[in-house]
């Protein structure tokens, strides 16, 4: 049995919870939130880290969903506890951060999993599986697209750019790792975004990355968009795949809102025997069950944020960023 | 006014669509054709029942209003030339030509002729992209802020990827369209472009992919896909997408999604388009120009230029790794 204690009630800690709810070997001791009304809890709520471990007297995983600036803080606090961590995506604010928390879980010898849930959507999984098989031949040009609100947050953190990285950090990262999944090493990136400047709750990004594979990307980050959508095109020698979530929807309620029927919000869902979030839990915790290798590294997700803070340089230098 | 026209070369591929138009234009004739080629020659002069000329100078001693200029991109500059010389009005092909210097050229000599010189951008014609122009105008978007834009497409072949002819590939073929249209809904010009460009789908042929990146005078900022990146069996040759980012709203943009799904047993999955013929409305604008006396195209030169501007620093920046600020500026 897993007992896993999550920081932090927002967004994330609730879609994990759900996820690991459905899991027979879990139990969620708890999370700690000493912001949040915490509805969605049926255990039990600290106010502090500290408090869960005084109080629990068995946890094994802590799974860390609070703000970026706030995970070297709780991979601290964790790791000094000897227990395993997930932590969400992106790793860190600075690449500095990110590398002081793998040092840190490795020094304390604690696993460190960071949720880089895109390796885990069965139509990205799938796509990367029809390239590698060589289904469209050589990759020319791969094209990702993350699109959506401007996220709601607590203390409204995501409109601070120096805790939160704007949408290239905190959105695009997904694509970012999965396009180095797919195609490996990144030699140069050049970008133009807004950066969270000049805008009220809104921030845009169009970046272009060339792998030292020869591969061109282009990828797009959007919180100006009125829904959410995410679009990957990969145009190859002999074909393209191409996926949007916009168009392939396989469900899609519109419920009437009034009498006459009209003004309804369509709702699209795409349902799975077992979503993202459980597929990416499960396989950390398995993992840690089989001591194998995850997919996706402590090292991928610091040089996913390596990238992401490339092109933020990039965007402004307004200058080519080549990668180490 | 009866307006007699003259079509000079059937190398390029919109010049049957051209063509067509015409005969639907009440008021025009086409006079007759020039074409080197022997076996396009008697086709086309068949096809659409008119004079076939082996030389330009033939076809231009012709009684003529205008001519089109539909030749490799290399020969676009001698045509237009020749025409404007001869007196004739000249709607010419995109890209208007291969280099800066040519294009300034033909610019030059269709002013002091006091002939028209219009550069062919038939995106400017669609119906969608007319309505997305409205709709920025109207200030539906509030200020415009990026925009990220697509012209992909099947590797057209022929003398499309011998650079001797076309004078380089899907980056002069594609970057133009996009380019004009972007010049023209956001009323600012490019400042800086930086580009990856390569040649993957024409096996090392030609340039047929790249990724540009501008930034407009008016700090808008817009991304283009220019690459000959769709397969053989992609259900339409090419597209003309924009995602316009506004502090307002967005606005996409799928230009040629007016379309039927057709699925059969002999080609698989296709789009049959149903829109308005833009090419149609490219030849009505340029004859109606020519009836009404203009001093100048409404696409000039000088936009033909511009756009293709654009097209040759995307290769110096592939080229040299690096953001090049256009000189006009």
């Amino acid at each position: 049995m897993f007992h896993v204690l999550i920081i932090g009630a927002g967004t994330m800690g609730k879609i994990h919870n759900q996820a690991f709810a459905l899991m027979k070997d879990v139990k969620v001791v708890g999370v700690v939130d000493s912001n949040h009304d915490n509805k969605w809890m049926d255990g039990q709520v600290f106010s502090s880290f500290e408090q869960a471990l005084e109080t629990m007297n068995q946890i094994d995983v802590v799974d860390i969903c609070v703000p970026t600036p706030f995970h070297l803080e709780y991979v601290k606090k964790a790791a000094d506890a000897k227990l395993n961590i997930i932590c969400e995506k992106p790793l860190a604010r600075s690449v500095e951060e990110g590398q002081a928390i793998i040092n840190y879980c490795k020094e304390k010898n604690v696993k460190l999993f960071v949720a880089h849930v895109l390796r885990f959507f069965p139509e990205y999984v799938q796509a990367k599986a029809l390239i590698d098989s060589g289904t469209i031949g050589k990759i020319g040009v791969a094209r990702t697209s993350r699109a959506g609100s401007f996220p709601q947050g607590l203390n409204d953190w995501y409109s601070d750019y120096q805790s939160s990285g704007g949408v290239i950090l905190d959105m695009v990262i997904h694509d970012i790792d999965f396009l180095r999944w797919c195609f490996g090493e990144v030699e140069r990136v050049y970008a133009k975004g807004t950066l969270g400047e000049g805008y009220e709750k809104l921030d845009y990004a169009l970046i272009t990355m060339r792998f030292k594979n020869g591969v061109i990307a282009h990828l797009e980050g959007s919180w100006a968009h009125s829904s959410f959508s995410m679009k990957f095109e990969f145009s190859g020698l002999t074909g393209v795949i191409a996926y949007d979530s916009a168009k392939d929807k396989p469900i899609e309620l519109h419920a009437h809102t009034n009498d006459a029927g009209l003004g309804g919000v369509a709702v699209p869902e795409s349902p799975l025997q077992t979503n993202p979030y459980y597929r990416e839990l499960r396989h950390f915790l398995d993992c840690l069950k089989k001591e194998i290798d995850p997919l996706v590294s402590a090292e991928d997700a610091l040089i996913a944020v390596k990238i992401a803070l490339s092109a933020i340089e990039s965007i402004r230098t307004s200058q080519p960023k080549w990668l180490d | 006014m009866r307006i007699k026209v003259g079509i000079v070369s059937f190398a390029h591929i919109h010049v049957v669509s051209y063509a067509e138009a015409l005969k639907r234009i009440e008021g025009v004739e086409l006079v007759g054709i020039m074409e080197e080629d022997r076996i396009r020659g008697p086709k086309y002069s068949e096809w659409f029942e008119t004079k076939l000329f082996t030389n330009i100078n033939d076809l231009l001693m012709q009684d003529l209003d205008a001519v089109i200029v539909t030749s490799e991109n290399v020969h676009h500059k001698e045509h237009v030339i020749a025409s404007a010389s001869a007196g004739k009005h000249v709607l010419c092909e995109k890209p208007i030509s291969v280099s800066i210097q040519d294009a300034q050229e033909m610019i030059d000599i269709c002013k002091a002729n006091q002939v028209l010189l219009q550069t062919a951008f038939p995106v400017r014609f669609n119906s969608s992209i007319i309505r997305a122009k409205e709709m920025i105008e109207n200030g539906q978007l509030g200020k415009i802020i990026a925009v990220k834009g697509t012209n992909r497409g099947q590797c057209p072949g022929n003398w499309f990827v011998d650079v001797n002819k076309s004078g380089g590939g899907a980056v002069l073929d594609h970057t133009v369209h996009v380019t004009d249209i972007l010049r023209w809904i956001l009323g600012a010009e490019v400042k800086t472009v930086y580009a990856e460009v390569d040649n993957v789908f024409t096996n090392n042929l030609i340039d047929d992919s790249g990724i540009l990146t501008m930034q407009f005078a008016n700090g808008v900022f817009a991304s283009l896909d220019c690459s000959w990146s769709r397969n053989a069996t992609y259900p339409i040759w090419g597209d003309i997408t924009l995602e316009i980012i506004g502090s307002k709203g967005t606005l996409s943009v799928d230009a040629f999604n007016q379309k039927l799904n057709v699925y059969t047993n002999k080609s698989g999955y296709n789009h049959s388009f149903w829109g308005d013929d833009m090419d149609e409305q490219l030849l009505r604008d340029f004859i109606n120009s020519i009836q009404a006396g203009k001093e100048e195209a409404s696409i000039t030169g000088e936009d033909g230029l511009r756009a293709l501007e654009v097209a040759l620093a995307a290769y110096e920046s592939s080229n040299d790794k690096a953001v090049i600020t256009l000189k006009f500026h």
